[in-house]
């Protein structure tokens, strides 16, 4: 019975504190922002184009010229993000200035954004590009689908094995850099994990949050709903709709989203079952505040923390399920991914170790990374396990 | 004078937290002569259960330190024994029993098996068959009914009561010489707690041993003690003989806690327009603003593979009472009794089975949620547990101000601002406080801001439900004069749930005893009180330790 220092700190600013106590959350964190980093501006670090040349007097972007629509969205809502970050506004309000700022941009990138549609990467090797005043290229200066036609017969060099080139990972079979091809991945990975997180998200806090909070005959309708969903096999499911409709990142997404919910579902209603006899709720009832408000304010953010953790899990479980989709030769076709660049090492004839290595160490690496952050956010939450970790 | 059996001198105890030293007992002395009862008696983080931990060595290694200090135990100084010698001291000489009894018995052992344990690990050439006979004898010793037939239950089979004799005997169970008692009965109603505490001095008539008590009410003191010590922020205030202390306390801080007790409060004056009606003898028919009649509240137990119902937890029983204007209506019963299902009802927190309620002459039951909303304005709730009782995300001035908005009180966000910062005044807190969040503010404080959660929609009806029972009796002087003071100026009509005799006598004009779902006594509170009527009344009345100076 000691007397407990009023603390000045607030939840989330605590719960963050302890998270970020251990040195596995830190290694991962940074992983994870080396990701994001590596994803928004992908087109700048690996490229063919020039990022910016003088010839003969006049200064152009050739890399600005061949933005795709989809370099240009992810850039921007890069930059909504952070500037929204800044502002000292409520979580409420971010969520939804960060929504319709991104669907803003994705409007306006799509109509002023037009790219050539066709993009011939040799092109760029020739005197057009080459004899110019001074330009800066990328760090790395070949494209993922760069096949480099015009400079090797075959694909296949080892790192650094190349005479006049640098291929800091090799090559792969059709002669494109896998540095480059790495880096563009990061952005599928990184969006399937988040988006098709996103997705369960919600459907697993509205589904949780009614059963939670109504129980009786919602909870018992709801929790079988769960079930069926949970026995809903995803890998399968996704390998059905590929053979019916073809590939599609975003039906990728979408699926592995909308089988993915029950267990957050289960956590949620879990949290609010508790949280429904606590006296603020009750006194909110009493007040007669709407329904929206109740569920919303004065429950779901007392009852997050959870599932924040088992998202961060569920991030991981979505990288995870792409790239073993892509290994099965049924992912993307147009854009690199990990996954697909294994498939690409085991399919061929030799032995690559380069081929292999890189891309199953990032997977690895990512999925590590995600289950770093989410251990540590668990540890930071329950009381009892910071105290055993000495963490205070 | 004999040599006492603990001697403790210049105690200090401090406490590692978070990178701070904590000096929970600073610099204390006190000794317990053989066979006597020592009761250490504070407000919440004074430091008594830690005193009573380093008695008994139970406090962790690495976070509690004793910088200076002797704990002689028959002569022996008791901090400077290595752990083996703990080990045999404790349990053996010195036991002790904790204050909740859910979880301080292990859920998954016979009870049997518990005590059994405890004695086998003390005399370990006892036999089996000799052990279960040295534990039956303890659980009768115990007076605890079909004593034999009790060694193979299992905790959750019994009362909670029950349960802390279990827990004595287990205690006993080895004969300890000291027993170290921290708030037995604090988790415990009222009746059960007088039956416990006649056991505790029983057993110690028969015994002999000692008992250190740590305990917050100064009438469990009044009843157990020889000795008294008073503690405040880790140092003892007063020690000295019972009798002295209780009777004439030297240190202003005694005197203040024991003129915040309730039986002690000077009573307000506050003449209400309605005893003059009475006193004139005039019978005055007003209609009441609360009316309830023939309520039940039954929750089904349901069982089997198809969940049918096959009987009810009768929570409120054909309950009828009338709750009149301006009036406080007290509401007291034992843990279980269905007092708090009854005031939750009143506001639809929870659905009544069957019965009529109405407000104002308005039918409240089987309203929807939107009929309701609009009645919800005049009936508010207040709760016990300043820890849950705000929403800890939210920011004071949003938890006041939601209620507002959506009953459309203030025309707009800088009026009901100014409007919630009045009534944070109303109840003495700082109108600053609006900008702060819940972990910010003491018990006391929360329990000061829930009132005013239940003020801004201006009711006419509030029920607070033990909103003082968490605190301590400094606190809960200060919320009892400030409720008093509240109601007087709006004419607020309360239904006070409470097990605390005093604070009823104190605060309410009637009283409605509740026994197992039903309304066994009501009436006036003084005339309840001094001629109680029914069976239960009359144990409950007779049960409740008070001390009067």
């Amino acid at each position: 019975m000691i007397e407990h220092a009023v603390s000045q700190e607030t939840f989330a600013a605590r719960i963050w504190r302890k998270t970020l106590n251990g040195v596995g959350v830190k290694v991962g964190l940074a992983w994870v922002a080396l990701l994001v980093f590596a994803a928004v501006f992908a087109p700048f670090l690996a490229n063919s184009m020039p990022l910016l040349m003088s010839k003969e007097g006049v200064i152009t972007a050739p890399v600005l010229q061949y933005l795709s629509v989809e370099d240009a969205w992810v850039l921007s809502a890069f930059f909504i993000v952070l500037v929204v970050y800044r502002l000292r506004i409520g979580a409420g309000k971010r969520i939804l200035l960060v929504l319709s700022g991104a669907f803003i941009a994705a409007v306006l990138v799509n109509m002023f954004v037009k790219p050539p549609v066709l993009v011939i990467y040799d092109n760029f090797r020739t005197a057009a590009y080459t004899q110019v005043d001074w330009r800066i290229m990328p760090p790395v200066p070949y494209a993922p689908t760069d096949y480099l036609r015009d400079l090797v017969n075959k694909g296949l060099e080892a790192p650094l094995a190349s005479e006049g080139r640098i291929h800091l990972m090799g090559t792969e079979e059709n002669g494109a850099d896998v540095l480059s091809r790495m880096i563009h991945a990061c952005r599928i990975s990184l969006s399937i994990g988040l988006i098709a997180s996103g997705i369960a998200l919600l459907i697993g806090v509205i589904v949780g949050g009614l059963m939670g909070y109504f129980s009786g005959t919602i909870d018992m309708l709801g929790m079988r709903l769960v079930e069926i969903f949970e026995d809903i096999p995803t890998l399968f499911l996704l390998l059905t709709f590929v053979a019916f409709f073809g590939r599609s990142l975003y039906m990728m997404m979408v699926i592995i989203g909308v089988t993915g919910w029950s267990g957050y579902a289960r956590y949620v209603r879990q949290e609010f079952l508790k949280l429904r006899k606590q006296d603020y709720v009750q006194a909110a009832v009493a007040s007669g505040l709407p329904l929206g408000s109740i569920l919303f304010r004065h429950m779901l953010p007392n009852g997050v923390a959870p599932l924040l953790v088992a998202v961060s899990f569920g991030v991981a479980g979505a990288i995870l399920s792409e790239a073993t989709l892509s290994f099965l030769g049924l992912g993307v076709v147009d854009a690199p991914s990990w996954g697909q660049m294994l498939d690409q090492a085991v399919k061929s004839s030799s032995f690559n170790w380069w081929m292999a290595v890189f891309p199953g160490g990032a997977i690895f690496m990512t999925v590590f990374a995600y289950n770093l952050i989410g251990e540590a956010f668990r540890d930071a939450i329950d009381p009892k396990l910071s105290g055993k970790a000495g963490v205070n | 004078m004999a040599e006492p059996l603990l001697e403790v001198r210049n105690l200090c105890t401090y406490l590692q937290s978070g990178g701070r030293e904590v000096r929970a007992v600073d610099d204390v002395s006190f000794s317990i002569p053989r066979g006597e009862t020592f009761c250490l008696v504070g407000e919440s983080g004074s430091g008594k259960s830690i005193s009573a931990l380093s008695v008994i060595c139970l406090l962790p290694q690495g976070i509690a330190s004793h910088p200076s200090g002797e704990i002689l135990f028959n002569g022996r100084d008791l901090l400077r024994l290595d752990d083996p010698g703990i080990r045999a001291v404790r349990g053996s000489q010195i036991a002790m029993i904790f204050q909740e009894p859910m979880t301080s018995l292990n859920p998954v052992l016979t009870i049997g098996e518990q005590i059994t344990e405890a004695l086998q690990l003390h005399y370990p050439d006892m036999s089996d068959a000799e052990a279960e006979q040295r534990t039956i004898m303890a659980l009768e010793q115990v007076q605890m009914p079909h004593a034999a037939g009790r060694f193979g239950d299992y905790p959750h089979q019994l009362s909670g009561g029950q349960r802390q004799r279990v827990m004595i005997a287990m205690a006993l169970a080895c004969e300890p010489q000291l027993l170290i008692a921290d708030e037995p009965t604090t988790a415990l109603d009222v009746t059960v707690q007088a039956e416990i505490l006649r056991l505790m001095r029983k057993l110690q008539d028969d015994t002999g041993m000692s008992m250190m008590f740590i305990t917050h009410d100064f009438g469990v003191v009044a009843q157990m003690a020889q000795w008294v010590g008073v503690m405040q922020q880790g140092k003892l205030m007063e020690v000295g003989l019972c009798a002295e202390v209780l009777r004439k306390p030297q240190h202003p801080y005694t005197r203040k806690l024991l003129s915040a007790l309730p039986e002690n409060m000077a009573k307000p004056l506050f003449v209400r327009p309605y005893s003059e009606n009475a006193t004139a003898g005039q019978a005055v028919v007003k209609t009441p603003l609360l009316q309830i009649r023939n309520l039940k509240v039954w929750f089904p137990i349901k069982k089997g593979l198809l969940r049918h119902i096959v009987d009810y937890i009768r929570a409120v029983d054909e309950v009828s009472l009338d709750i009149p204007q301006g009036q406080i209506v007290a509401l007291v019963g034992e843990s279980g009794c269905g007092k708090t299902t009854l005031g939750r009802a009143i506001l639809q927190l929870e659905k009544p089975t069957a019965g009529s309620i109405q407000i104002n002459g308005q039918e409240l039951t089987g309203l929807s949620a939107r009929e309701l909303r609009p009645l919800r304005r005049k009936m508010q709730i207040a709760f016990q547990d300043p820890q849950s009782s705000l929403n800890p995300r939210l920011l004071i001035e949003t938890t006041l101000t939601e209620p507002m908005k959506v009953h459309g009180i203030g025309s707009n966000h800088e009026e009901r601002i100014e409007l919630a910062a009045l009534i944070l005044e109303s109840v003495q807190l700082d109108r600053d406080f609006l900008w702060r969040y819940p972990h910010e503010f003491s018990g006391g404080q929360r329990q000061r801001i829930g009132l005013a959660r239940a003020l801004v929609l201006n009711p006419e009806f509030i029920v607070c439900d033990e909103i003082t029972s968490a605190l301590d009796v400094s606190v809960q002087a200060e919320i009892l004069q400030l409720l008093l003071s509240i109601r007087q100026q709006r004419n607020l009509t309360l239904l006070f749930i409470t097990h605390n005799i005093g604070v009823v006598e104190y605060l309410s004009d009637q009283i409605v005893v509740m026994y197992k779902g039903k309304i066994v006594e009501q009436g006036e509170t003084a005339q309840v009180c001094s001629h109680p009527q029914h069976l239960y009344t009359q144990k409950l009345l007779a049960a409740v330790p008070r001390l009067l100076i």
